[in-house]
């Protein structure tokens, strides 16, 4: 299966995938930590500041401060930054 | 000691006892109040966020993850704790806050239900039928790792019994509580989790002098070859140890790991010097220890080649380093499995968000939420307690390279530290903890089978035939039935598929085959309101299609196993693909898509203010 696919597609995925491999194979530190800590900071700062309030607090069960989900976000998140940038 | 036995006291075969009785008494309690599939299915949507987001991890986290996330941690390092970190909790934030209230205000059952009201029978038919044959196949295999790899091989108990205790335990409590009894024995079976768990954690810092003493102990170690032989007659150690000195590498240590029958190959561990990696770091490193590989492995394979006469008979299975075993994420060309991009795009973005969105068994805990702050909460709370679960399991296997160095299966890793770490009791309770792991995620496989089968398959093909659903009641009838009919046939079919290795590694190959184009036209049916049908279905089918040219394209990706990137990119073909197909076909009905997109909720100003007055 595989000597047949590669013989048949393998021409063109090549000419498609290798130039990727090519920029991404220099591109490690610091980039890689900068892209994944970045993916968790965006995440929080999208539940935070940009998603609509009353969407986020539907059915909330109280107006207290540990019942505000962007909280909870934040706090499930903001450990992870800093395992990313620890290991 | 034995590595593959764990000696119980009787303090420990009593935990055992209590437990599996405690969870039989507690799974049938909840039975009485079953009345309609409502309640069998989706809990009657009673279940409060902490129950939610206890039950969601440990139905994720099987006895397996345990066994098999600490040997992964034990060979290629940390690296494989991203499937617990940023393969978690971004997409548990997503499925939270752009997908789980969708689905629950939707008031549907099941994923692809919500796919045939938002496409069409097709859709719902192709991933129903998928989703229900991987956890039929799926709970076979659990039942027999648990009667099997675990109980048979550890303790030494038989298989075969083992497994109908199991069928018979799970089976009974699922049959008369439904998702209420499953959800509440996966609450009392997380606390044992994590007990166990964590006792194992801090026992094994505590011994090895502390997390900086495992890292430098770990960094010392030379690298390893676990080479296997299929010779009839046993090979001394020192004749394979001899073909590395021959080739001028100094072994420090060599291994031969007894035969069990002789149609099992011989195995044997063997360290050595040679491999100089002194300050180095990143691309550098990854090319040193690439080169070094292959051309170690080639040298070594020819004169074991030599030695045996026969180079079918030669195997190096694994080769491991330990200069990145701390490096959470890899470079892009890295010989690991984990390269980060992969990481990143792969896990992250496709295969996490796809998995945390349309896992039946992981949303089935959220549809049966009592409010939607409770299912978003329980989402949240489930990423949060997930984030624990590497330093469970990651971390005890990472120990274990100092403790037993040189196992040659690194599943015995968590086993071997059970036996030698904890105390008698604590040993008890960590094996409980196993098993409790290994029982959630059959019980909540059984019932998210169940109603696949009875929602998607069953009920389709009825309204099919008569025009009409079925009721509550029928629903019920039908779940239950399903319920023992699964669990039986699982329990005779699990020798069967357990012990063929290429049926699980078949199912799970479609499945993972299904991942990225199942988020595209999810994620695009749910953001895009001019998705079609007929877009979704050339998203999914074409899709699917790109991800089998791509897994069997040989070279594409540096990886050896390049799943992380084959998900990345059918994601991204099935988004243009369905986005074509449906700005070349007719906009779906605004009645047909009320509710189930985005916009019409968020940017919907009257929807907007309806809202705004329910939650004032």
């Amino acid at each position: 299966m595989a000597e047949f696919m590669t013989s048949l597609l393998g021409k063109p995925l090549y000419a498609f995938f290798n130039p990727i491999n090519e920029l991404l194979t220099p591109l490690y530190m610091p980039w890689a930590r900068i892209v994944a800590v970045g993916f968790f900071i965006l995440t929080m700062v999208w539940v935070g500041a940009i998603l609509n309030r009353a969407y986020v607090h539907l059915e909330r069960p109280n107006n207290r401060w540990y019942s505000d989900l962007r909280i909870w976000t934040v706090v499930s998140m903001l450990p992870h930054v800093f395992v990313y940038l620890y290991f | 000691m034995d590595e593959a036995m764990m000696g119980l006291a009787n303090i420990d075969i009593a935990i055992i006892i209590i437990y599996m009785v405690g969870v039989f008494v507690l799974g049938t309690f909840f039975g009485k109040y079953v009345k309609d599939a409502g309640d069998f299915f989706i809990a009657g949507k009673a279940l409060p966020f902490w129950a939610i987001g206890m039950s969601i991890v440990v139905s994720d986290i099987g006895a397996m993850d345990f066994v098999a996330v600490a040997g992964s941690a034990y060979t290629h390092g940390i690296s494989v704790a991203n499937f617990d970190w940023i393969g978690s909790m971004p997409a548990m934030v997503f499925a939270a806050f752009i997908f789980v209230p969708y689905f629950w205000r939707s008031g549907v059952f099941t994923i692809p239900e919500f796919l045939g009201r938002r496409y069409n029978a097709a859709v719902q038919m192709i991933h129903g039928t998928i989703w229900a044959v991987f956890m039929f196949t799926m709970l076979s295999l659990m039942l027999w790792v648990a009667g099997d790899s675990l109980m048979h091989t550890v303790l030494g108990w038989n298989p075969y019994v083992v497994v109908w205790l199991m069928v018979f335990i799970t089976g009974v409590f699922t049959f008369s509580g439904g998702l209420s009894a499953v959800v509440m024995v996966d609450v009392v079976q997380l606390i044992i989790m994590f007990v166990g768990g964590l006792a194992l954690l801090f026992l094994s810092m505590w011994d090895l002098g502390g997390w900086q003493s495992v890292q430098e102990q770990v960094a010392r170690q030379d690298p390893k070859m676990v080479i296997a032989i299929q010779a009839e007659e046993t090979i001394p150690e020192t004749a394979v140890a001899g073909v590395f000195e021959e080739l001028g590498y100094t072994v420090t240590h060599a291994e031969s790991v007894k035969k069990l029958s002789a149609r099992d190959p011989q195995r044997f561990v063997i360290r050595f010097e040679g491999l100089d990696t002194h300050g180095l770091e990143g691309n550098d490193l990854i090319e040193q220890i690439g080169t070094f590989r292959a051309e170690a492995s080639e040298a070594i394979t020819a004169g074991l080649v030599q030695l045996v006469g026969d180079e079918k008979k030669v195997s190096i299975p694994t080769f491991v380093t330990y200069e990145s075993h701390f490096d959470i994420l890899l470079p892009h060309n890295t010989y690991k499995p984990f390269p980060w991009t992969g990481i990143v795009f792969g896990l992250g973005i496709v295969l996490a968000i796809a998995y945390m969105s349309g896992n039946q068994t992981i949303v089935q805990r959220t549809l049966g939420a009592r409010s939607e702050w409770d299912a978003k909460g329980g989402m949240l709370f489930g990423g949060f307690l997930k984030s624990f679960i590497p330093l469970m399991v990651a971390l005890p296997g990472l120990a274990a390279i100092v403790v037993v160095p040189n196992l040659v299966d690194d599943s015995r890793a968590v086993p071997t530290m059970i036996s030698i770490m904890l105390p008698p009791g604590l040993r008890g309770l960590m094996f409980v903890a196993l098993f409790a792991a290994l029982m959630s995620s059959v019980d909540s496989t059984l019932n998210s089978a169940t109603t696949i089968w009875t929602t998607d398959l069953l009920g389709r093909v009825k309204r099919y035939i008569s025009g009409s659903p079925l009721d509550e009641r029928q629903g019920l009838i039908v779940g239950r039935i399903f319920t023992v009919a699964f669990i039986l046939l699982a329990g005779v079919l699990a020798p069967v598929i357990g012990r063929q290795e290429s049926i699980y590694v078949f199912i799970q190959t479609a499945l993972s085959l299904f991942q990225g184009p199942t988020l595209a036209i999810l994620l695009l049916g749910i953001m895009w309101r001019r998705t079609t049908q007929w877009g979704g279905l050339a998203g999914l089918v074409l899709g699917v299609a790109f991800c089998f040219v791509l897994n069997y394209t040989e070279g594409l990706f540096p990886s050896d196993d390049p799943f992380l990137f084959v998900a990345w990119w059918s994601f991204v073909f099935s988004l243009v693909v369905t986005v074509v197909v449906s700005l070349l076909t007719p906009p779906e009905p605004e009645e047909k898509i009320r509710g189930l997109v985005w916009g019409a909720v968020v940017q919907d100003a009257v929807v907007q203010d309806a809202l705004n007055e329910r939650i004032s």
